[in-house]
């Protein structure tokens, strides 16, 4: 029996994953082909009846092309749509940053399907920060085009933050390391050991209180006698501390960045 | 003598062959440009957000993207998922290289003949490391069984289009045909 020419008719949309069927008409064998956004499939098929689509040969989502070929082709097309949210990207940025610092952090969750497609229809996704030693903060953000995002400042306190987005019932975590910022009110002191004056500071901090990490360069200036003198040293223990030669009266600063902090003043050998 | 007008002979068939070279090279030249060319792609970054995009990325964007259509067409019409590589990652690889497979398993074959893309950026991320964009194209899709073509459409599509940064260029990380009208 010969196969006569044969129409296809397919709903407009369909859910992804989900079973369906396409309706046939004509009638004897024909060759069917499915060409999707991750596929290409083919096979025989009777026509005059319904052609059973499987849920796992439209799990894509995206424009589908359905084609019938007997003694002629004919095609359909139909759209396949993401189900329910159930999968998320989840981006942070930076992994580490200075405390207290406004709208540092960035965090965006793209919003997909359990098959993986970017669920582009209206939804939300639940954003949480949870401090180290603090109380969780939570707020909702409305997703658009499958994309949610929240920019957060950092906290007061250095430590790990955990940074969480979720929907339905799929959570994702990431850490944010919060640093010390800048040094933040630099106070010096000294003390003679023989012929050199032995100077230091206290332990140096941020605004917040945090201390600065170990290798945080302290530069110390002295202007005595003979000129300008500058030493370089790094914070360790929390301290930075040099020995200078002194000649004369001296005056002496330190600095770490853009930040200055008290200047001694100082007698020679004194 | 003879050797001489034989020498005269060949010299003339020479330069014959050659003025047929020079007058003909245009038009081999431009065809091969036509099958080698970058699609047109014109992107919109008016209303971008949270972040603006810069002048540099924007026209980075527009090539890359104009480049992943290019190897894309290619990569379907050879059956070489290789050539995804230089501009595809993420999903949007994954799913071509099925595709590809796919091809090669049933001797059907999927070509575009690309006629240009209409880019709206739509989202870029506050630290630079996303970017949605929507693209309007047309397209003339060509299904091929065995070299027989069995459907052939002109069409315009739109597509959801997820990028991001690699080491020197812009990925494709994500590439969705949506209907016309969001659900």
């Amino acid at each position: 029996m010969s196969a006569s020419a044969a129409d296809l008719r397919a709903p407009a949309q369909v859910a992804a994953g989900g079973g369906f069927t396409i309706a046939s008409s004509g009638s004897g064998e024909a060759t069917f082909y499915l060409i999707g956004p991750a596929q290409v499939s083919k096979r025989k098929v009777q026509l005059g009846g319904d052609i059973a689509v499987q849920g796992d040969e439209i799990e894509h989502a995206g424009r589908y092309t359905a084609i019938v070929c007997a003694s002629e082709c004919s095609s359909t097309h139909f759209f396949v749509h993401p189900v329910e949210a159930s999968r998320l990207s989840f981006l942070v940025h930076p992994s580490r940053v200075p405390v207290s610092q406004p709208n540092a952090i960035s965090a965006v969750a793209f919003v997909f399907d359990k098959f993986y497609n970017l669920v582009t229809g209206p939804g939300s996704v639940d954003f949480k920060v949870i401090p180290k030693d603090g109380h969780e903060i939570s707020a909702s953000r409305p997703s658009e085009n499958g994309v949610a995002w929240v920019r957060l400042t950092s906290a007061r306190q250095e430590g790990p933050t955990k940074i969480g987005a979720s929907v339905g019932k799929t959570s994702e975590l990431r850490v944010v390391q919060q640093v010390a910022s800048e040094a933040c009110n630099l106070r010096i002191k000294s003390s003679w050991t023989g012929k050199q004056l032995r100077v230091e500071t206290d332990p140096v901090k941020d605004c917040s209180g945090n201390k600065v990490p170990d290798g945080t360069v302290i530069s110390f200036t002295t202007v005595d006698t003979k000129g300008k003198t500058t030493v370089d040293a790094p914070v360790k223990r929390g301290i930075a501390k040099v020995e200078i030669p002194v000649s004369g009266n001296a005056r002496i600063t330190a600095a770490s960045g853009v930040v200055t902090g008290n200047e001694l003043r100082v007698g020679g050998g004194q | 003598m003879n050797a001489q007008h034989f020498n005269s002979s060949h010299c003339l068939a020479l330069l014959v062959v050659a003025a047929l070279l020079v007058t003909s090279a245009p038009i081999w030249i431009s065809h091969a440009r036509a099958a080698g060319s970058l699609p047109d792609v014109e992107l919109n970054a008016d209303r971008v957000g949270p972040r603006a995009i810069e002048d540099l990325t924007r026209k980075s964007v527009a090539r890359d993207y104009a480049y992943a259509w290019q190897s894309m067409g290619q990569a379907l019409a050879q059956n070489r998922a290789d050539l995804l590589n230089a501009y595809f990652t993420g999903f949007a690889k994954q799913d071509l290289s099925q595709k590809i497979a796919d091809q090669k398993r049933t001797g059907v074959q999927v070509q575009y003949t690309d006629m240009g893309h209409k880019l709206e950026a739509i989202f870029y991320s506050p630290s630079g490391d996303a970017m949605q964009l929507r693209d309007n194209v047309r397209l003339e899709i060509q299904i091929l069984d065995g070299g027989k073509v069995i459907d052939r459409e002109q069409v315009n599509l739109r597509y959801m289009v997820l990028m991001t940064p690699g080491a020197d260029r812009w990925l494709v990380r994500d590439l969705e045909t949506t209907p016309e009208v969001q659900r």
